[in-house]
């Protein structure tokens, strides 16, 4: 009634336009217009740095230039392996972790909370910490490793082919807990009377899960993947703790390749235009996953 | 309420009188030689009555934060000790004030100054008469070693025997390798020991500062000496792949296990911890390293040793006014005291490297320090990355290319310095230089 009474004279709309008005404001200023002058910039041979000197116009140049450079594809590849095993790991044992505490045990809440601990942590200081479990002189990673099978003296860190694995390592131990809750979410929302159900029609368990379980809760899963997909393709500050993207470039991410071109080599039209790139991908991606997702829901 | 009242006004009274006093800002790396210049700079504020206030930054992240502060054209920063390489876009684009009036105004000399680090820290285009810096802090990249275990006649004696020369300081790169080789694992007091703790880091400069000391001794140089940015059969000389490869082996032969994304702090973490024979660091850090041996039967200091030629990396800074100061007077008046002489005397006491030649030439340099004969031999054969205005994006691809082949093993040492050239091209062509 008061609120009525504080905004009389004004329409419906004028009190809504009020309220979502400074959002919308921000939402312009942050990521539309530094979005719509990327582009802009992306057709130029502008270099921030530069002080003094004009933008160029130079059309597809930049465009042409990020597409033939064979880092730029390799970096993609990086950037592609280390999604694809991060999300099905995650996946995989955030999912197999869900059931496990979807189940009543004593201290199921205790478990659940520190399951939870790594993905509260800043991602910088995982990436520090992360350094040291890997040393390959006093770090507990190969410690424990070693204590399982004798490798000898291995360098997670330093070796191009283990690199890779060490990024994807700390990435699942990091988030796996979220894609667990949101599955964790999805598994207490499917109703009991469908299991007792399945139950009186004599499905075993394995049945349950498939016919149950998994499409009950594969909505969830796959929306948990999607966050965790746009954060991976544009993961940054762990790795970059980590390893620099070294040893060479083996562990160089994308988004370690753009923020070194855009603010370390500082040439902002071409990195703008590898910019509008990754962003058409991840759109595009973002999309069809979506619909995917969508569809399945819809079954 | 009376007591508030006191208490406020005693409070606007300190806060008006803060904000009148004068004070400028400097800004630096975070290391020993900082904290040094702090000390030294309360008596600026004695004399002059003008506060200082400093910003350190931490080393991995000093240029990004340093270079975003001048690109932005910002004012935190009255006075900058910038790396030598910054020099040329400090210059070109105009964040460093050009000191040459405010020299001869103030009977500031640059013959007062080591001609090394006078080219290296102050002049744009280099070796010029245009100034853009005092020398401030002349650095070379030398290494430590393990005195104490080289001393030991049970070890100096298994050396000798396989390699038919005593432990000591090494006469050459492949003497280093021989001594360091010999370490790499090596029990020592029970402990495991290894060999050498050198320059791996990929992130900002570290691997290129290293490999560079190994590729200047082997006689490398940039460019065609007759035709600028001519560098196909120049950087990628045989002498220099031969150089890379040599730092591969260092690397793969000598470097304790982890060693690969290492630089500065970690070269000085695996020496003070006893896990290698030899580092690999700046000058800088010996002051640091030296005080904790104070009767010297622990460490000893050589500068780079010689190869095909004696040379060595180029570190230090010269301190800057940036142009975007409101207190440009300050700052000047702070360069002006700095350049003094005694005040450069005091700087060497209490471990900041002086460059001035009444420091240098003095009767008692040499013998004032153990390591300050091999700063004075180090000073003589300096070379430096490119000072370009595009430093950063020449870097970068050296890094890369340098680190996957070093530590990653990728590749060939030739095939590395080719598409370091490859891209310096383009960055010489974006630049207009080509």
């Amino acid at each position: 009634m008061s609120v009525k009474k504080k905004f009389k004279g004004l329409s419906d709309k004028a009190v809504a336009w009020l309220f979502i008005g400074p959002s919308v404001f921000l939402l312009l200023a942050i990521n539309i217009y530094p979005l719509i002058y990327a582009i802009r910039m992306s057709f130029t041979n502008f270099y921030a740095n530069k002080i003094g000197r004009e933008p160029q116009f130079v059309g597809l140049k930049n465009y042409i230039k990020v597409l033939n450079k064979e880092a730029i594809w390799e970096k993609m590849q990086v950037t592609a392996n280390f999604m694809f095993w991060t999300l099905l790991l995650q996946a995989v044992i955030g999912l197999g972790l869900a059931l496990l505490l979807n189940r009543k045990f004593k201290g199921n809440e205790l478990l659940t909370t520190l399951i939870v601990l790594p993905m509260m942590l800043s991602p910088a200081v995982v990436g520090v910490f992360w350094t040291y479990l890997y040393n390959p002189q006093v770090g507990l990673f190969n410690y424990v490793v070693n204590f399982f099978h004798d490798f000898g003296s291995f360098d997670m860190i330093g070796s191009s082919v283990l690199a890779p694995w060490s990024i994807v390592i700390v990435d699942t131990w990091m988030w796996t807990p979220f894609t667990m809750l949101i599955c964790l979410a999805g598994l207490r929302s499917v109703p009991n009377y469908l299991y007792e159900a399945a139950e009186v029609d004599r499905a075993s368990k394995w049945q349950q899960f498939i016919y149950i379980t998994l499409p009950s809760v594969l909505p969830f899963l796959l929306l948990a993947l999607l966050f965790r997909g746009i954060e991976n393709f544009k993961m940054f500050d762990m790795v970059v703790e980590l390893t620099s993207g070294g040893p060479g470039s083996a562990t160089e991410l994308a988004s370690i390749n753009l923020k070194r071109e855009a603010f370390e080599k500082w040439k902002t039209g071409y990195s703008s235009a590898f910019a509008v790139i990754l962003f058409v991908t991840i759109f595009g991606f973002g999309n069809v996953y979506v619909k995917v997702m969508n569809k399945i829901k819809e079954r | 309420m009376k007591k508030i009242m006191i208490l406020l006004f005693v409070s606007l009274f300190t806060f008006s009188a803060n904000s009148n006093a004068k004070s400028i800002t400097l800004g630096w790396a975070a290391w020993d030689p900082a904290n040094a210049l702090q000390e030294l700079t309360k008596e600026f504020t004695a004399e002059t009555g003008i506060d200082v206030n400093f910003e350190f930054v931490p080393w991995p992240n000093f240029a990004d934060r340093m270079l975003n502060e001048l690109n932005n054209k910002g004012k935190t920063f009255d006075l900058l000790i910038g790396d030598s390489q910054w020099i040329g876009a400090g210059a070109v684009y105009g964040h460093y004030v050009k000191l040459n009036d405010f020299f001869d105004k103030e009977g500031i000399s640059m013959n007062d100054f080591s001609p090394a680090t006078v080219y290296a820290y102050s002049t744009w285009p280099k070796g010029s008469e245009n100034y853009y810096a005092l020398p401030a802090m002349g650095d070379a990249l030398a290494w430590a070693y393990r005195k104490d275990w080289f001393d030991r006649p049970e070890l100096n004696s298994e050396f000798k025997k396989k390699h038919g020369y005593d432990l000591g300081v090494p006469a050459n790169w492949n003497q280093l390798h021989d001594m360091c080789s010999f370490f790499q694992g090596r029990e020592i007091d029970g402990q495991k020991r290894y060999g050498a703790a050198i320059n791996t880091e990929r992130g900002s400069e570290g691997i290129t500062m290293g490999v560079t000391a190994a590729m200047y001794a082997w006689g490398m140089e940039y460019e065609n000496p007759n035709k600028p940015y001519d560098m196909e059969g120049f950087f990628n000389s045989p002498q220099a792949v031969e150089a890379v490869e040599f730092y591969r082996k260092l690397y793969e032969d000598c470097a304790p296990p982890g060693h690969s994304d290492a630089y500065m702090v970690a070269n000085l973490d695996a020496y003070k911890s006893g896990q290698v024979a030899f580092q690999m660091n700046w000058y800088a850090f010996w002051p640091g390293v030296s005080k904790e041996d104070s009767d010297g039967r622990v460490s000893g200091f050589f500068a780079n040793p010689k190869q095909n030629v004696a040379a060595a990396t180029l570190g230090g800074q010269g301190i800057s006014v940036v142009k975007y100061s409101d207190k440009q007077d300050l700052a000047l008046e702070y360069i002006k005291w700095f350049a003094r002489p005694d005040v450069q005397q005091k700087w060497w006491d209490l471990g900041g490297y002086s460059c001035h030649n009444d420091v240098l030439n003095s009767p008692s340099f040499p013998t004032s320090t153990v390591y300050a004969q091999g700063f004075l031999d180090s000073m003589g054969i300096v070379k430096d990355f490119w000072q370009e205005p595009t430093f950063v994006e020449l870097m970068l691809p050296m890094q890369e290319a340098i680190h996957d082949y070093v530590v990653n093993g990728k590749g060939t040492a030739k095939g590395a310095l080719d598409k370091i050239i490859e891209e310096w091209v383009e960055v010489f062509e974006a630049d207009g230089k080509l």
